[in-house]
């Protein structure tokens, strides 16, 4: 019986000490990589591309804050969308086209989307492997919708939330486990 | 009295000594943090245009990086400083007197000095890159695991000469410099290797040390070094050739393994 109080005191205060790392790591702030801001208007049929850091890796994330005055449809895809000097002229290696063709045949490319009207939306994503991103506002609509974004690349240590929540389990069940051998230590240590 | 208990007696005991509170807290944490610290997937962005297997690799290989160090020093630690002060004060012929062979003993003193310290090296390095990146851990686990053995076969190697030495001495102080040099020496060699293979234009030295630390094998296989461009690599195994390079060199260390549980088994008199 005492052998499995040491044993399991000791994996609980290993616990609470894994748990005390990943909150450490979920508290280091954030610097910035990159970012894109402006605003504009997105005709019916047209998008937009709003931010294409080109690959972002486990320990990048996409911040991104968008006001919409209309209906806009913003998606996270997985390309690289590259403005380029193509036929004497600078403009994306991505049309119209491509993007209606992506969004029919390759859906495992959004990563996220969400319709906004007439409002402010935020969103931040971290990727779970490395992989190109783009942020694109598509007007599927009617009538022209106006956009005002700002959208941010950060690099980050360890997907935040998930580690917090993963810490926030753990310790609790660190204590719940260590403390019969804690006031088995006590006791030992007061009989001395 | 079966044979179970007196085992799990002695094993008790090993881990007791060579995790005294804090120790194991201490180097849990390390690892941790170590593990997110040291993570670097920007080299995963330059192999991209390569296979998801060469982004597991290198990834992999960023997380071993610095953490390896903490679990040489760990083991280190627990061979020269625990199994050698135990050999020096005469400790271990305490354990004598349990109905054991020698060879449970020794296999005791393993399981806590490296099996306890490799338990908690690979179980908080797989589940922090998890953590981060579970579409490429989980499509890619063979790969990581690969990269895993190959990595960890040279400290093994080190801890299978230390081992022999802290049993020939009778303690782990010399041992523990010896490590240390040669594991340092292993990064000059293969800094020498690479230049006499890219000289000689024979990749004979770099198969040899590829034997030891097959890593260089794996390495070399994916792409190779940093700073070195992939045209003038002197030798590119292919997967089968650097997967037997770590069965090769697992074979080694099991062979010093070996030798060291005849020593302890049969000639070591204390």
């Amino acid at each position: 019986m005492k052998r499995w109080v040491n044993v399991l005191g000791r994996v609980g205060t290993t616990l609470i000490a894994i748990s005390l790392a990943l909150l450490l790591v979920s508290f280091i702030p954030s610097t910035q990589i990159s970012s894109s801001k402006g605003s504009g208007g997105v005709q019916p049929g047209q998008f937009m591309v709003v931010f294409s850091p080109g690959t972002i890796t486990p320990q990048e994330e996409v911040q991104t804050a968008i006001t919409v005055n209309g209906t806009l449809n913003i998606y996270l895809l997985a390309v690289n969308i590259q403005f380029q000097f193509i036929n004497g002229n600078f403009s994306y290696n991505f049309n119209l086209t491509d993007l209606q063709e992506l969004l029919e045949e390759h859906p495992e490319q959004i990563k996220w989307q969400h319709e906004v009207e007439n409002s402010h939306y935020e969103r931040n994503y971290n990727p779970t492997k490395v992989m190109n991103a783009t942020v694109v506002a598509y007007n599927q609509g009617s009538e022209t919708a106006q956009i005002e974004y700002d959208v941010a690349l950060e690099s980050i240590l360890a997907p935040g939330d998930k580690v917090r929540t993963i810490a926030f389990v753990a310790a609790p069940i660190g204590v719940i486990m260590a403390v019969p051998w804690l006031l088995d230590l006590w006791k030992q240590r007061k009989k001395k | 009295m079966g044979k179970g208990k007196p085992f799990l007696e002695v094993l008790a005991s090993a881990i007791h000594e060579d995790f005294r509170f804090p120790f194991l807290e201490i180097f849990a944490f390390l690892y941790t943090l170590g593990t997110f610290a040291m993570a670097n997937f920007t080299a995963g962005v330059y192999s991209q245009i390569g296979t998801n297997e060469t982004v597991a690799f290198t990834v992999t290989s960023s997380l071993i990086g610095f953490s390896i160090l903490i679990f040489l020093i760990l083991v280190f630690k627990n061979i020269a400083y625990g199994l050698g002060s135990e050999l020096e004060k005469g400790i271990i012929q305490t354990y004598f007197s349990y109905p054991l062979k020698r060879r449970a003993i020794l296999t005791a003193k393993l399981l806590s000095g490296i099996g306890v310290s490799l338990l908690l090296f690979l179980g908080i390095q797989i589940s922090a890159f998890y953590i981060m990146a579970p579409d490429i851990v989980l499509p890619q686990f063979g790969t990581i695991v690969l990269t895993y053995a190959a990595n960890l076969s040279y400290p093994l190697f080190l801890s299978a000469i230390l081992l022999l030495l802290t049993l020939k001495l009778q303690r782990g102080g010399i041992g523990l410099v010896v490590g240390f040099v040669l594991y340092i020496a292993m990064s000059i060699v293969s800094g020498l290797a690479l230049l006499v293979a890219t000289s000689t234009k024979s990749p004979l030295v770099l198969q040899i040390m590829s034997l030891i630390s097959p890593s260089y094998a794996l390495q070399y296989h994916y792409g190779g070094l940093a700073n070195v461009p992939t045209l003038s690599l002197p030798w590119t195994p292919t997967l089968t050739e650097a997967t037997l390079y770590v069965v090769g060199s697992y074979v080694i260390v099991a062979a010093l393994f070996i030798l060291g549980y005849v020593y302890f088994s049969r000639r070591l008199n204390l």
